[in-house]
């Protein structure tokens, strides 16, 4: 739906010569129905598409830009506003904390990030600190020891950040660990607590905050509320295999001014990519 | 007489309301343009305000799309021919094993004999998963190792349930993506081996627009008598639920409310459109 969409507001630009008032209205309504059916928040597709509207009009087209590069130049602009083009993780020692909501995918995500630098020479661990869910333990192990990925957990201690200290202790060796949570959300005070605490004794360097694609409104407010409690410095989008088109994944990012990191693309350990701005918005408004 | 541009306004603002409700956009569409049909040339009675009625009008269209092909499922489970194997299925973690353990604990409170069935052989810990919960709650599980078919999983619980005059089964399965045809087939596969009574999506309230996108393959494609939409204290409005009721015509029988046994509740359309408008 959000494709055909999109096709026409690509359509309508090429067959225009030269931009007036109308031409990018029409756009600028189109861009609008193609975000909210992709989940940007309500409130930010209008400071979106008000500034759309505002540039296309009064900066003047480039010498080698046609009307619809112009335009699709200014769209792209204003979507990436204070989120960069992604986040780049140097191969070198390091130690990630994934968090986020319930079932988002973080387990999944841990084992995928630590195959991803293992993958390019780095000696990856993971260690399990989710000490709620069912199985946590086990479902981590199996995919650590699938893919020859080290692991540490502790079955029987329901004190995660004890497991979170023994485990980097256990793990000096290796150059990079990530850190798997339980699933929490906003309002969940004693887990927010949980995920502070574990936060500041395993001092990481990364925070990545894990986000269903499908998530809708709720994606900023529950964003900006982790941000606050432990400082997030990337996210991670997953399940982008489906129709999810991430825009709540977007507005997360835009409400907290970080970048979005990887993407999770399947449920096999392997399908898992480096962020890619532009695909992404191409995907988001249908293109 | 009420006409087109004196409901523009009020149209606009609702339709903010139930964006930011999390209902499709596509279903916002349609549902605005119900209320247009259903208001334009209506005779106003005198004192009577326009954005009152525009929002009773609203709040009964809705009421309608919620409560579709309602059933009560207490009463289901009490009339069904036993024992009755009730399959849950849906997208990639949304709360399908943890939504089996809570309809468990429920039903067993009710003085039901109860088995459950590792239907999800594909995903690492998903057995486990579903034991420890099994454990917790006193009920039998049955299970094959990872790998293995799920239809024969389910079969077999039946089996067991006939044989132990047990009174439901709950089948697990894998998560699985609606743009995935031979996952999708294999859940079509399950249903003819097993016969469920009841098939039940489970959604979360946390999803969007994409809720449309797969409430639809999946009944599309599986069929299934209704929904469970699981996460609302997380605190989403919950106009998740107004979509998927809008798109599969059928009813979303319980919301889930927090990771214990017992935070499972009853749906009830008056209760999410207050949540939405009050
Ligand atoms: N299709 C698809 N499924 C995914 C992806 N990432 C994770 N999953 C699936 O999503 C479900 C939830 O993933 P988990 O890794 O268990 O999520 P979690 O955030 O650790 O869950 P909790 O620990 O319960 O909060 C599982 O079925 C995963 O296989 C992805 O990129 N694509
Ligand atoms: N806050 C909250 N969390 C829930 C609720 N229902 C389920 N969860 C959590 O969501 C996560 C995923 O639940 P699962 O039951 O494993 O989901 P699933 O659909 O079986 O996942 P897959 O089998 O991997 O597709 C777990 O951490 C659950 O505790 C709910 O109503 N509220
Ligand atoms: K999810
Ligand atoms: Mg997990
Ligand atoms: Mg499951």
């Amino acid at each position: 739906m959000a494709l055909e969409a999109l096709k026409d507001v690509v359509r309508k630009i090429k067959s225009s010569s030269s931009i007036d008032k109308y031409l990018v209205e029409e756009i600028v309504r189109d861009i609008q129905r193609a975000l909210l059916r992709a989940d940007v928040n309500v409130r930010h597709v209008k400071q979106i598409s008000d500034a759309i509207k505002k540039r296309a009009l009064s900066e003047d087209v480039l010498p080698t830009f046609n009307v619809r590069e112009h335009i699709i130049k200014i769209v792209y602009e204003e979507l990436m506003r204070g989120i960069g083009e992604g986040l780049d993780i140097p191969l070198k020692k390091a130690k990630i904390m994934l968090v986020g909501l319930q079932g988002s995918g973080k387990t999944t995500t841990t084992a995928k990030m630590a195959k991803y630098f293992k993958d390019k020479g780095l000696k990856a661990g993971v260690i399990t600190a989710d000490t709620w869910r069912p199985a946590a333990y086990d479902q981590l192990k199996q995919l650590a020891e699938a893919y020859d990925i080290g692991f540490y957990g502790d079955k029987n201690e329901k004190d995660a950040v004890k497991i979170v200290r023994d485990g980097l202790e256990k793990m000096k060796d290796y150059d990079i660990i990530i850190i798997d949570t339980a699933g929490r959300h906003a309002l969940e005070e004693g887990l927010i607590n949980e995920m502070i605490e574990i936060s500041r004794v395993a001092n990481p360097d990364y925070k990545l905050l894990v986000l269903d694609a499908a998530i809708g409104q709720l994606a900023s407010t529950q964003a900006k509320r982790f941000h606050d409690a432990i400082g997030i410095d990337g996210i991670v989008i997953t399940k982008f295999d489906g129709t999810a088109k991430g825009g709540g994944a977007l507005s997360a990012a835009r409400e907290i001014g970080i970048p979005i990191a990887f993407l999770g693309t399947g449920e096999k350990v392997e399908d898992f990519e480096k962020f890619d701005p532009a695909g992404f918005v191409s995907r988001l408004l249908g293109m | 007489i009420i006409d087109e541009g004196k409901l523009e306004g009020i149209l606009s603002e609702l339709e903010m309301i139930l964006l930011e409700s999390d209902v499709a956009f596509d279903v916002v569409d349609e549902i605005t343009q119900k209320l247009k049909d259903s208001l334009v040339g209506r005779r106003k009675k005198i004192g009577q305000k326009l954005s009152d009625i525009v929002i009773d009008e609203l709040k009964s269209i809705l009421k309608d799309i919620l409560d579709r092909n309602r059933f009560d499922f207490d009463e289901f489970v009490r009339n069904v021919d036993k024992p009755a194997n009730i399959l849950f299925v849906g997208v990639n973690g949304t709360g399908k094993t943890t939504t089996i353990a809570k309809i468990a604990k429920r039903l067993t409170s009710q003085g039901y004999s109860v088995v459950v069935a590792a239907g999800d052989t594909f995903r690492a810990g998903a057995i486990e998963q579903l034991e420890e919960h099994a454990k917790n709650l006193g009920v039998k599980i049955i299970k094959h190792k990872t790998g293995a078919d799920p239809a024969a999983v389910i079969f077999d619980a039946i089996k067991h349930a006939e044989a132990k005059g047990i009174d439901i089964v709950l089948s697990d399965t894998a998560g699985r993506m609606h743009t995935k045809k031979n996952l999708i087939d294999q859940l079509g596969k399950i249903k003819r081996v097993t016969k469920p009574a009841l098939t039940i999506f489970v959604d979360e309230s946390l999803a969007g627009n994409d809720a449309i996108e797969r409430a639809r393959m999946f009944n599309d494609a599986v069929g299934i008598d209704g929904s469970i939409l699981t996460k609302l204290d997380a605190d989403p409005k919950g106009g998740t639920a107004i979509s998927i009721s809008y798109i599969t015509g059928k009813p979303v029988l319980f919301v889930g409310t927090g990771q214990s046994y017992d935070d499972l509740e009853k749906f009830s359309s008056e209760w999410l459109i207050g949540r939405i408008f009050d």
